[in-house]
């Protein structure tokens, strides 16, 4: 059998390098099919590694409270009167709130820093010292700020570790003075690295002002958000308290709605897995519809090409071939055409991966790999099927008549 | 024991609602080692009798028994078994595969006889070295003289030695000269114990056989022994 199999083979071979505009045409709709089946399953892979990741820096047990919902099907007109955020609330949500392990304030804005001839246009946060437990990064050099320099408005600075390379390169950035908008200001810490936050921007330029110093002087009524930690297991009880404390600090009556937001990265997860969703399904029917579409096409070859070699089977069939042995022969064929179409698919995928890769670390699933070749070859049974069977049962004077 | 057996075998066709009776009540017998001539007018039914020899073609009835076996018992299997084993056809219009090398022609046979393919090699060479065409092995049909192809058939319907060969017409597209060799070769052929059966339409080749049978509208009209 190993030899009808070779010799099948070659056949199949032959009969596409003879066809080779025909082959090509034909094999489209599979290499397309293959291509977008893989490099969606690696685009979904990408983000997968990119969104865990990311949302590791946030922590599920982390509240944030802010004006707005990061995800929201409200209108805008419906949230912008919302009253800010105030400072204020912070050491009020501390001393009402029984789960708040960590209360920190953080203000956000852009500025240019420099250091001797070097500048960076960057974010800068102003924060106090329970800062550091909100977030999943270490101090790597140096230490964060105190209570007292927060509260004295201490013209200190923990910086990202992107800003310490530009700044100092290995040199050590400790105890060195920097001008955030010509305000100078003393290094006592560097965070560590932690890479592009889903992939689409740096974190790792900040720098992190005691909330004291950046309220006085770079922004009184700025942009303010509040996380709060809470205990893992009670998250749900924690936001129902921060809920009520809030509503109180509003001042709101029970009839009233919320004029405040508290996002968790559940919010993110959902707002990802529809990203996902969309994404996946998006894939699915261009893969399908490719493979269909290209499965018709093989077919319609493969009548032709049963149509053409008619001849051929009534010689092979005189000369000893069994029915299975014209069938196996001419599925094998249209099984190579969609091998070797799934392989350029592959191919083509996986060379697009890299470009991916700039955006999301991402590499082509090997079982994806797989299943799409296996894919490739069903096509190629399905499609094939119809006729080889018609060429199977041809009558053998018939077809060594046909001209 | 005999060879082929034909029992009022009848094929019918049915063409534009109008029936043809392409074999019409043919009873023959045929022996191992016979030389065969069938003979006819064109439409007489000699090809269609020969296609159900070489088990081609299934009668519409009568039986058929094939060295004691009924023909029409047997599944597509065991008929393909019989035309790759038994029988060698060879074509008046040679019939090779046109991309295929002498040396793959012969080979394929060998191949749906599941023989490997360090045995099938030498098989199929040396079945083509019997044809005289040693030095042809890896041309291809275009690249070959009538003659030529019609030696690499012969070489294919001997490959697996078939003790039968069944030829339509082989020298029906051949010069003289061309025809003279196949017909030494077939003349060798059944002095080395094979079985050849030509259909023909031309006396002179017909002379070569030993028995010759006349058709006519699908009945037998004549069977003589000329040499014995």
């Amino acid at each position: 059998m190993f030899s009808l199999f070779i010799e099948n083979l070659r056949i199949s071979l032959s009969s596409i390098l003879e066809n080779k505009i025909r082959s090509i045409l034909t094999s489209l709709g599979i290499i397309i099919g293959v291509f977008s089946v893989t490099l969606m399953g690696t685009l979904i892979s990408g983000l997968d590694t990119s969104f865990e990741k990311s949302m590791s820096w946030l922590g599920k047990d982390i509240l944030y409270i802010s004006r707005f919902e990061w995800f929201s099907d409200m209108e805008w007109w419906e949230v912008k009167n919302r009253p800010r955020i105030q400072p204020n609330y912070v050491n009020k949500i501390k001393n009402k709130s029984k789960y708040a392990l960590a209360v920190a304030p953080v203000m956000q804005r852009g500025a240019s820093l420099s250091f001797n001839d070097k500048n960076a246009r960057t974010e800068i946060f102003g924060t106090n010292q329970d800062y550091m437990e909100t977030i999943k990064t270490d101090i790597v050099e140096g230490r964060f700020f105190t209570k007292n320099e927060d509260l004295s408005g201490a013209r200190v600075v923990v910086i990202g570790y992107g800003l310490k390379e530009a700044f100092f390169g290995d040199q050590n950035p400790i105890d060195e003075y920097i001008k955030i908008d010509n305000l100078k200001f003393k290094i006592i810490g560097v965070l560590a690295e932690q890479g592009k936050f889903l992939g689409l921007f740096s974190v790792d330029k900040q720098a992190i002002l005691p909330f004291g110093s950046y309220k006085r002087m770079f922004s009184k009524r700025g942009w303010m958000r509040i996380s709060v930690k809470v205990p893992e297991e009670y998250i749900s009880e924690g936001l129902d308290e921060i809920s009520t404390i809030m509503r109180h600090l509003r001042g709101l009556k029970p009839s009233q709605e919320n004029d405040f937001a508290i996002n968790q990265t559940k919010a993110f997860e959902k707002q990802y897995g529809a990203l996902k969703i969309a994404i996946g399904g998006t894939g699915f029917f261009i893969t399908f519809l490719s493979l269909v579409v290209g499965g018709i096409g093989i077919m319609n070859v493969m009548f032709v090409s049963v149509k053409e070699r008619t001849r051929e089977i009534g010689i092979r069939k005189a000369i000893g071939a069994t029915k299975a042995m014209i069938m196996t022969q001419f599925l094998m064929e249209a099984i190579t055409i969609c091998f070797i179409s799934g392989v350029i698919g592959l191919c083509l995928a996986y060379l697009f991966s890299f470009f991916i890769n700039q955006f999301f670390p991402s590499t082509l699933p090997i079982n994806l790999s797989i299943f799409s070749l296996f894919l490739s070859v069903i096509v190629g049974v399905i499609s094939g099927f119809i006729p080889s069977y018609q060429a199977a049962n041809l009558e053998p004077i018939d077809s060594l008549r046909y001209e | 024991m005999s060879l082929i057996s034909l029992k009022n075998i009848e094929k019918i066709y049915n063409v534009g609602g109008e029936e043809v009776r392409a074999l019409d009540g043919i009873n023959l017998v045929i022996q191992e080692n016979e030389y065969l001539a069938i003979m006819g007018a064109s439409g007489s039914g000699k090809s269609t009798l020969m296609n159900m020899i070489g088990c081609l073609d299934t009668p519409s009835s009568g039986i058929y028994s094939f060295q004691e076996e009924m023909v029409q018992n047997m599944n597509d299997a065991q008929l393909a078994s019989i035309r790759n084993r038994k029988i060698g056809f060879v074509f008046q219009t040679f019939n090779l595969l046109p991309k295929a090398t002498a040396l793959h022609n012969v080979e394929i046979p060998l191949i749906y006889a599941n023989i490997k393919r360090d045995k099938r090699i030498p098989i199929a060479a040396a079945a083509l070295a019997s044809v005289g065409l040693s030095d042809r092995i890896s041309h291809k049909p275009n690249e070959l003289s009538g003659g030529q192809r019609q030696r690499v058939a012969i070489a294919r319907a001997l490959v697996n030695s078939p003790s039968i060969i069944l030829a339509d017409e082989p020298t029906g597209n051949l010069d003289s000269k061309s025809s003279e060799e196949i017909m030494r070769l077939f003349n060798d052929l059944h002095s080395n114990g094979n079985t050849i059966i030509l259909v023909t339409h031309e006396d002179d080749i017909a002379s070569h056989a030993h028995r010759t049978i006349k058709l006519l509208d699908g009945k037998i009209i004549e069977d003589k022994n000329q040499k014995i």
